[in-house]
C-alpha cells in the first residue's frame, strides 16, 4: 500500500503525517500523533460519538473521517481545549457538576458541547440534548452532562 | 450523627476527573505502545459446530505473523470460569456460540493479525443449536455441554402453597419475558500483557477483579499466582460485565507464548458476541391475594438462559430466586428457578444480577392484581410491605432498615399525585405507574465477602488509600477517600488513592454487588483507627513520652503540654528510618449466625437489603404505539449519602440503563441467524431519550455501614422497566408482560379490543 502524506493544523500546531491511506483520522491522532483522547468504543461505525473532535470547528465522528480527508483541514481535540494552562470552562464544569464517571465518552461529549456553545451560547435544554444525542453515554443518564453544559454557558457569558 | 461532618455526605470531586476532561486518562488502549505485538482472536461463525480440523500452517507464513495459537498450546487448564471452569481459553473440537474464541494470531500489526486470522482454515461440522432456556430443557433438545443443559436449579419454598392458594380471594397467572441485554459500557474489554525478562508476566486489565484475572491467568498458563502481576488502567465503565476474565486471559497467553508485549482490543462486535450479557429470562409468576389486598401466596418458575457457558448463571439465579417475592410479606411461597445452557452468547454479572428480571414480573403482576381487586396500586403495595422483624421465604429475618419502605412509599403518593396532574399533551394519552424494589447487597452467605484495603502516610503528610477493587468509573475511590479524611479529621485534598496492583495493592474484593461503598468503607475507618495507633506509637518514642500523653487530632500528634505536631514530622523522619506509617484492616460482611439461615446453597441467602421506587410518566401515541417517558422520580434508601453527586450519578445513570431495559434493548437473534451486535442496531438510550430525572435520596441509616451507608450501584435500574409497563398501563389499558417494550404490542392489543 502506497502512503500518503498530509498535513492538517492540529490543536493548532501544523503537522505533516506520512501514514496509510486507509487510516482513519481517529487512528491518525491515536497511533500516528500520540494524542489519546479520542477514543474507539463503537468500532469505527459512527454510532457513539467517543471520537468526537472538531474540524474546522464542527464536531466530527474522527472514526468516520478517512486520514487524507483531514488534509489541509484544523483539527482540535481534547488535548487542545485547555487554553494557556487554563482548562476550558466545559472541562471545568464537567468535573464540578459531576458530569465525569467513567469518562471514557467524557472528550467527544465536550467537543460536541463546545461546537454547540460556539453556535449557541446560551443553549436550552432542548439545543443540549439534541447536540449531544450523537454521544452515547452509559454511565450518567446524561442529567449532569446537561448540567455541565448549562453552567458553562452561563461562566463564558459572563466572561464574554 | 449530630457532629459536624468534614466531607462525608458533600459532593466533593472525584480526582481523577481532572486528566478524564484533558483526554490524559489512561485507559489499557492508551498505554504506551512502542514495540508491542497486537493479537486478534478467529471467532466461530456458528452457534453450535464440531471442530473438524484447524489448519493454522498457511496463517504462520503470512508476514508479520508472530505466532497462530489453539487450544493444543495452552499449557495449563484449558478451561476456565468464575463459579464453572467450562468455558474453554480457545475451543476445545467444539463451538458452542457464534463468536467462541477458536485461535489466536499475534503480529506486528494489527493489519498482519488480521490478514493472520484469514489464512487459518477451519473445518466445521454444523450441529443443531437452541436459543431458548425452555427448549434447551426439553427432551430432545441439542446437548450443549457434556452433563445436560441444566447448569443449576434452586427450588426454595416456605408455608403451604396449595393451602395459600386455597385461602386467595383472587389468583392470577401471568408469564413475562425479559430480553438479553448488553453492559454497553463505553470501552470495549481490553488488555495488554507484558513478559519480563525474569519470566514473570505483567497484564495491564480493565477489570472489576484484577486478583481472581491473576488466578485464571496463572492457572491457564500454569504459573506460579505470584509470577503474574494484574495491574489496573483507567476503567471505561463495567456493569458487570468486566466481571470476566476471558480477554487478559488470551492476552497473557498472546505474551507468553510470544515472550513479547501483546496487546489484546475487542471490537464493540466482539464485545457483544463473546463478553458477558444480563441473563434472559421467561418468568411464570402466579399470584394470590384475598379480597382485602392481603397477599396469601406466590409460586413462580423461572427460566434463565445463560448461554454457552455458565459464567455468574448460577449466582445470578441464586439471587433472582430470592427477590422474586420482591418487598412483600407474603406466608407461603415457591420460587423455582431453572438456568439453562444455550448457543447464544453467555450472560454473566451485570448490574441488579438477577433483581431486574424478577421485578419486571413481580411488580406488573401487582399491579395487574390491584386492578383484580379494585384496590389502588399503591394501597395495595402499603398492605404487604416487609416490616422490620418480619421473615421472608428464604429464612432471613428483615432489619430495620424496612423502615425506610413506608417513606419511599410517601414519595410515591407525592410524585404521583404530582405526575398525574400534568396534562397530556393533544393527541396523546398520558400515564403514571410506579414499582417498588428490593436489591440485596454483598456476595451472600459463605461466599468469601471481605475487602482488605491500607493506608500509609506519605512523608509529605499526606494519605495513601490503597483500595484493593477497582473503581469503576462509579466514584469508589472518592468514597473511599471521603471516608478516610473523615476517620483522620484532613481534608479531602489531602488522601489520595492509588490505582490496582496486584504486587503491593491489597485484595480488596472483586467491585461488584453494591458492596464496595460498605464494605471498603468499614474497612477504610477501622485501617484509619490502627493507623492513628501505629503514629502514636511511633511519636511517643520519638519524643520520649509515655504513649498516653499523646493524642491525636486532625493531622497533628497532641502533647499533654499543648503542643501540636503536624502529622508529616512523623511521617518524614519515618521516612528517614526507612519506615512506613502505614495500616491495613480486613472488613467480612456481616452474615449473622443468629438470623442467616444454613439450608441453602452457597451464595444464599443475601441479609442486607436496600429498597427503593420509581414513579414514570409516560405518553403514548395511541394511533402509532410509540411511548415516551417524560418524567421518572427515582426514590432511593442509601442508608447515608457519603457523596451525594455520585450517589445521584448512581441513580440517574442507572435509570437510564432502566430505561434502555424497558423501552429500547434487545441482543436478539435476527431473521438472518446474526445477533444484535452493534450499536447501529442496539440502541442506547440517548440524551434525547432522557426523561426530566429526578432523585430522592432517602437517608434511614444502616447501623453496621460506614456513617450508616449502605449501597446504591445497582438498585436504581431495578423499578425502571415495571414502572414505565405500569405507567403505560394506566395510559392505554394494554398490559405487556414483554420487554423491551414495541409499538406493535400497544396498537395490536389496542386494534384487538377495538
Amino acid at each position: 500500500m502506497n502512503r500518503i502524506t498530509i498535513t492538517l493544523t492540529v490543536n493548532g500546531h501544523r503537522r505533516t503525517v506520512t501514514t496509510e491511506p486507509n487510516k482513519t483520522l481517529l487512528y491518525l491522532l491515536r497511533d500516528d500523533l500520540g494524542l489519546h483522547g479520542a477514543k474507539d468504543a463503537c468500532g469505527g461505525e459512527g454510532e457513539c460519538g467517543a471520537c468526537t473532535v472538531l474540524m474546522d470547528g464542527q464536531p466530527v465522528n474522527s472514526c468516520l473521517v478517512l486520514a487524507g480527508q483531514a488534509d489541509g483541514h484544523d483539527i482540535v481535540t481534547i488535548e487542545g481545549l485547555a487554553e494557556n494552562g487554563h482548562l476550558h470552562p466545559l472541562q471545568r464544569s464537567f468535573v464540578e457538576a459531576g458530569a465525569v464517571q467513567c469518562g471514557f465518552c467524557t472528550p467527544g461529549a465536550i467537543l460536541a458541547a463546545k461546537a454547540l456553545l460556539d453556535r449557541s451560547p446560551s443553549p436550552t435544554d432542548e439545543e443540549i440534548r439534541e447536540a449531544l444525542s450523537g454521544n452515547l453515554c452509559r454511565c450518567t443518564g446524561y442529567v449532569k452532562m446537561i448540567k455541565a453544559i448549562h453552567l458553562a454557558a452561563e461562566e463564558l457569558s459572563h466572561a464574554g | 450523627m449530630l457532629a459536624e461532618m468534614l466531607t462525608v455526605g458533600k459532593s466533593e470531586m472525584r480526582k481523577d476527573a481532572w486528566s478524564k476532561v484533558t483526554g490524559e486518562a489512561q485507559y489499557v488502549d492508551d498505554l504506551p505502545a512502542e514495540g508491542t505485538l497486537y493479537a486478534r482472536v478467529l471467532r466461530s461463525p456458528h452457534h453450535h459446530a464440531r471442530i473438524v480440523r484447524i489448519d493454522v500452517a498457511d496463517a504462520a507464513q503470512v508476514p508479520g505473523v508472530v505466532a497462530v495459537l489453539t487450544a493444543r498450546d495452552v499449557p495449563g487448564e484449558k478451561t476456565f470460569g468464575p463459579l464453572i471452569a467450562d468455558q474453554p481459553v480457545l475451543a476445545i473440537d467444539v463451538v458452542r456460540h457464534l463468536g467462541e474464541p477458536v485461535a489466536l494470531v499475534v503480529a506486528e500489526s494489527k493489519l498482519a493479525a488480521q490478514r493472520g486470522l484469514d489464512a487459518i482454515h477451519v473445518e466445521y461440522e454444523p450441529l443443531p443449536a437452541v436459543f431458548d432456556p425452555v427448549e434447551a430443557l426439553a427432551e430432545g433438545a441439542p446437548q450443549i455441554h457434556p452433563g445436560g443443559n441444566l447448569v443449576t436449579e434452586y427450588d426454595v419454598r416456605s408455608g403451604d402453597l396449595d393451602a395459600g392458594f386455597a385461602e386467595a380471594d383472587v389468583v392470577l397467572e401471568e408469564t413475562f419475558f425479559v430480553p438479553r441485554i448488553s453492559p454497553g459500557y463505553m470501552e470495549p474489554e481490553a488488555s495488554m500483557a507484558c513478559w519480563n525478562d525474569d519470566g514473570t508476566l505483567t497484564v495491564w486489565v480493565s477489570s472489576q477483579k484484577p486478583f481472581e484475572d491473576r488466578h485464571a491467568i496463572a492457572s491457564v498458563l500454569n504459573l506460579p499466582v505470584e509470577q503474574v502481576q494484574v495491574r489496573s488502567a483507567v476503567i471505561g465503565g463495567a456493569f458487570g460485565g468486566k466481571e470476566d476474565s476471558s480477554l487478559s486471559i488470551l492476552a497473557a497467553f498472546a505474551a507468553y507464548a510470544t515472550h513479547s508485549t501483546v496487546r489484546l482490543t475487542n471490537t464493540r462486535h466482539e464485545s457483544f458476541l463473546a463478553h458477558p450479557k444480563r441473563h434472559p429470562a421467561q418468568l411464570r409468576v402466579k399470584i394470590g391475594a384475598k379480597r382485602d389486598g392481603t397477599l396469601v401466596a406466590l409460586d413462580a418458575t423461572v427460566h434463565l438462559d445463560t448461554g454457552a457457558f455458565a459464567s455468574y448463571g448460577p449466582a445470578v439465579g441464586g439471587l433472582l430466586t430470592e427477590v422474586v417475592p420482591g418487598a412483600y410479606r407474603i406466608p407461603n411461597v415457591r420460587v423455582h428457578t431453572l438456568v439453562a445452557y444455550t448457543n447464544s452468547p453467555y450472560s454473566g454479572a451485570m448490574r441488579g444480577f438477577g433483581s431486574p428480571q424478577a421485578h419486571f414480573a413481580t411488580e406488573s403482576l401487582l399491579d395487574m392484581l390491584a386492578g383484580e381487586l379494585g384496590i389502588d396500586p399503591l394501597e395495595l403495595r402499603r398492605k404487604n410491605i416487609l416490616a422490620p422483624g418480619d421473615k421472608v421465604f428464604t429464612g432471613v429475618t428483615v432489619a430495620d432498615t424496612a423502615n425506610a419502605l413506608p417513606v419511599i412509599l410517601d414519595h410515591v403518593q407525592a410524585a404521583r399525585e404530582r405526575l398525574s396532574s400534568i396534562p397530556a399533551t393533544e393527541g396523546r394519552r398520558s400515564g403514571v405507574g410506579f414499582a417498588l424494589n428490593v436489591q440485596t447487597m454483598g456476595l451472600g452467605y459463605r461466599v468469601p465477602d471481605d475487602s482488605t484495603n491500607r493506608l500509609e502516610i506519605a512523608p509529605d503528610g499526606s494519605l495513601l488509600v490503597y483500595v484493593g477493587a477497582p473503581d469503576l468509573g462509579q466514584g469508589l475511590a472518592t468514597v473511599a477517600e471521603q471516608m478516610v479524611a473523615e476517620a483522620l479529621g484532613l481534608p479531602y485534598e489531602a488522601v489520595r488513592a492509588v490505582p490496582i496492583d496486584t504486587h503491593i495493592s491489597p485484595n480488596g474484593g472483586v467491585t461488584c454487588a453494591s458492596r464496595m461503598t460498605y464494605v471498603v468503607g468499614n474497612s477504610v475507618i477501622l485501617a484509619a483507627q490502627r493507623l492513628v495507633d501505629t503514629l502514636l506509637d511511633y511519636a511517643a518514642g520519638v519524643l520520649r513520652v509515655p504513649r498516653e500523653q499523646v493524642a491525636y487530632a486532625a493531622g497533628h500528634v497532641k502533647l499533654a503540654d499543648g503542643q501540636s505536631i503536624p502529622l508529616s514530622e512523623f511521617a518524614s523522619r519515618a521516612a528517614e528510618d526507612g519506615m512506613m506509617l502505614s495500616a491495613e484492616a480486613t472488613f467480612s460482611f456481616p452474615y449473622p449466625e443468629e438470623t442467616t439461615p444454613k439450608y441453602l446453597p452457597v451464595g444464599m441467602p443475601h441479609v442486607m437489603y436496600v429498597f427503593g421506587a420509581q414513579v414514570a410518566r409516560v405518553e403514548v401515541d395511541p394511533e402509532l404505539g410509540t411511548v415516551e417517558l417524560t418524567d421518572l422520580v427515582a426514590i432511593h434508601d442509601v442508608g447515608k449519602v457519603i457523596n451525594r453527586a455520585a450517589v445521584e450519578g448512581q441513580v440517574e445513570g442507572a435509570a437510564a440503563q432502566g430505561i434502555g431495559y424497558a423501552l429500547y434493548e434487545d441482543v436478539k437473534l435476527k431473521d438472518n441467524g446474526r445477533w444484535v451486535d452493534g450499536f447501529a442496531e442496539y440502541l442506547l438510550p440517548t440524551s434525547e431519550d432522557m426523561p426530566r430525572v429526578e432523585s430522592i435520596i432517602v437517608e434511614v441509616p444502616e447501623p453496621s455501614g460506614p456513617h450508616g451507608a449502605k449501597g446504591v450501584g445497582e438498585v436504581a435500574l431495578v423499578p425502571t422497566a415495571p414502572a414505565i409497563a405500569n405507567a403505560v398501563y394506566d395510559a392505554v389499558n394494554v398490559r405487556v408482560t414483554r420487554i423491551p417494550i414495541q409499538p406493535e404490542m400497544i396498537v395490536g392489543d389496542r386494534l384487538a379490543v377495538g
